[in-house]
């Protein structure tokens, strides 16, 4: 595969476009091509589709497409364009089973396929969501770490240190980042769990400064970072700079992409084909150990919706049947803690992951953004249900999903939005309270009768 | 003989199809049938793109094609503003709002939709871009006469250069010179209370109801 330097100093001396033209003139028709060519259609009706030839077709698109249009560097408005033999190297060489974490907790991520039985790695916690101090940052990271299917853990972000208002590029920012990772450390021991990987480096840092300055502080190699395009396949030097590190202290990364659906790859099937697009993307250009993808209905914020299932489950077939390089894919709820929407949009998402052959990342509750609006629970719960799901076809995956999305589809627009974590948690035992106890058993029991085996 | 209704008709199906060639020749056409440039504006091309919004909101249509018929829509005014001005009509707009991702925000897809939904709307838009500083937002305000500013911020540590702009304004003396509008996924009506903003909305689509709101009581 062709080295971290050459993408540089492609990013340099590439063809130079504008960033519209590169949009616009360069990526919209030759996507909307290569869909046509292909023949990619998408069947509403069927959230998880069984076709394997459909995943295929939409993999071939995404490689074709990459060659073609490659990635934009918004810094030098340089197109950094690989050859069809370059993308063809990189999958063959791309990382297949990274290690994190230490000790008991150190575990493979494995490349899993659709409709394996294989347990699917599971990297859970906040999503990077928003809490409002130290105190609930360390008590929500402990949570994770009790939870056993923990495989890695994902931080939240902090808003503001010694009570003030954390803010993007000051030096507030860079003393806050420290602290993420000395409270994560230290939760995670609290947790009996001091070998369990932090997985999205530091949430609470904006740019490259605040997060390569506060990983000095804690930070391991055998941790990770999560690094992100921006939509649609472009990628800033602030981004480069952090890879470019990350390489030099033999540390990992997850390269990350959420395309929403609407935006500029169009519907469902241009969103399938960017998300392939973004896989061969994140191992040239992120040099990734792993790439994580979470298409967005930017309607609701969320992508638990009916219509962005499909190219969901698409993308990742096309992904695991074709590349050994492991993905994962993120959920984002429209519901908050302690609502059944909110359960039964997790376990649509973990079942439609799964079968469709990827590891899982919980999460966003609540979008992802309102402040203490996240429990230890619904990670848990995407656990449980994840780990049920593995081993389930894709026909029985598309039947649970069906009647899971039909149960809370209407109330997307309009979503409640639940408690607190500390409205739903005891705050000395960091236990939920019996009435989310209560619910959680009762939609267990009910996935159970569609067949989700719980261990 | 096509009729007026039949050539309207076929310069908002031009505006919608995102055909700028076509839907300027039906400009023309129009013009030359005897339609009045404001009724050409209103019914073949506000309306145009106002089924383009609404087909936006229902995913039938995408981003590309919405800014294919804002294109369009460019097109036809190059033909009908001069018709205008020679029977000294004017073209009518909601108002002028500038638009950008708030200092050190570089997320952009969220406020690139709210752009195209206020071009549909009628509203003349300045997208600055992102990580737009507060004296950026208030030289552009001033030299680009605007009416609205609109302020996006994705993460949290970038909310307050929502409020660093209110801030501004308010030492310049400057601040009931504009209505300030603030958005992006973390952003709440509490916040926008609390920094004094004039409105908030939680989907691209509400933000243009509210402009259009805001400017009816400018």
């Amino acid at each position: 595969m062709i080295d971290f330097f050459e993408v540089i100093k492609r990013a340099l001396n590439g063809p130079y476009y504008s960033e519209q033209d590169f949009t616009l003139k360069i990526l919209v028709p030759k996507l909307r091509a290569v869909t046509k060519k292909y023949g990619i259609r998408c069947d509403q009706s069927t959230p998880i589709p069984s076709d394997d030839k459909l995943a295929d077709d939409v993999f071939h698109a995404g490689v074709e497409l990459a060659a073609e249009v490659g990635c934009y560097c918004k810094d030098t408005s340089r197109v950094i364009r690989f050859t069809a033999d370059e993308i063809q190297e990189a999958l063959r060489d791309a990382p297949s089973t990274p290690f994190f974490g230490e000790g008991r907790d150190r575990k493979a991520m494995l490349a899993r396929k659709p409709e394996s039985s294989d347990p699917p790695y599971c990297y859970v916690g906040a999503g990077g969501s928003v809490v409002s101090s130290d105190q609930v940052f360390v008590r929500l990271v402990e949570g994770y770490g009790r939870n056993p299917l923990s495989d890695s853990i994902t931080c939240p972000a902090l808003t503001k240190i010694n009570g003030m208002e954390i803010v993007a590029g000051s030096p507030l920012e860079l003393l806050a980042c420290i602290r993420a990772v000395e409270l994560g450390r230290a939760a995670l021991r609290r947790a009996q769990r001091p070998g369990l990987p932090i997985m999205n480096s530091i949430a609470t840092g904006v740019t490259a400064t605040g997060k390569i300055g506060g990983s000095a502080f804690g930070l391991r190699d055998t941790d990770c970072w999560v690094v992100g395009f921006t939509s649609p396949l472009k990628v800033q030097f602030g981004r480069l700079n952090e890879v470019a590190y990350i390489i030099a202290r033999g540390g990992q990364l997850v390269g990350e992409a959420g395309e929403p659906m609407g935006g500029f790859a169009g519907g469902p099937e241009g969103n399938a084909v960017i998300s392939v697009v973004y896989h061969i993307l994140s191992i040239l250009v992120l040099r990734s150990s792993v790439h994580l993808t979470f298409p967005m209905d930017f309607r609701y914020g969320c992508n638990t919706s009916w219509e962005i299932m499909w190219p969901i489950s698409v993308a990742a077939q096309a992904i695991c049947r074709n590349s050994h390089h492991p993905i994962l894919n993120l959920a984002y709820t429209a519901a908050g803690p302690m609502t059944e929407m909110c359960l039964y949009e997790i376990a649509a998402t973990m079942t439609n992951f799964v079968a469709s052959g990827g590891n899982i990342e919980f999460g966003g509750v609540a979008k992802g953004t309102s402040l203490d609006r996240l429990t230890p629970l619904e990670p848990r719960f995407a656990t449980e249900v994840a780990h049920a799901a593995a081993g389930l076809s894709r026909v029985q995956a598309n039947e649970i999903v069906k009647t899971l999305i039909a149960r809370y589809k209407d109330s997307l627009a309009n979503p409640p939005k639940g408690k607190t974590f500390q409205e739903c948690y005891d705050w000395d035992s960091i236990q939920p309270c019996q009435e989310y106890l209560d619910l959680y058993g009762r939609i267990k029991d009910e996935l159970a009768g569609f067949g989700l085996k719980f261990k | 003989m096509t009729n007026k209704s039949d050539l309207l008709a076929e310069l908002q199906l031009a505006v919608i199809e995102g055909d700028g060639e076509h839907a300027k020749a039906m400009a023309q056409k129009c013009l030359e049938a005897g339609i009045a440039p404001t009724e050409a504006v209103e019914v073949g091309l506000r309306d145009g793109l106002r089924i383009v919004g609404e087909k936006f909101e229902k995913l039938e249509l995408y981003l590309p094609d919405m800014i294919m018929a804002a294109e369009a829509g460019n097109e036809v005014m190059q033909v009908l503003e001069p018709a205008m001005g020679a029977s000294g009509q004017q073209a009518t707009s909601p108002g002028a709002v500038i638009v950008g991702a708030a200092k050190g925000d570089i997320h952009t897809i969220g406020k690139n939709i709210l752009t195209m939904l206020l071009r549909l709307a009628g509203f003349q838009v300045h997208d600055l871009g992102e990580d737009v500083s507060a004296t950026t937002f208030l030289e552009k305000a001033k030299s680009l006469k605007a009416d609205i500013i609109a302020i996006s911020a994705l993460m949290t540590s970038t909310m307050p250069g929502q409020r660093e702009v209110i801030n501004l304004l308010k030492d310049v003396k400057e601040r009931d010179k504009y209505k300030v509008m603030v958005g992006g996924a973390p952003v709440t009506q509490q916040w926008a209370d609390q920094i004094g903003a004039d409105g908030y909305s939680e989907t691209a689509a509400g933000a243009v109801t509210l402009a259009l709101k805001l400017m009816s009581k400018k």
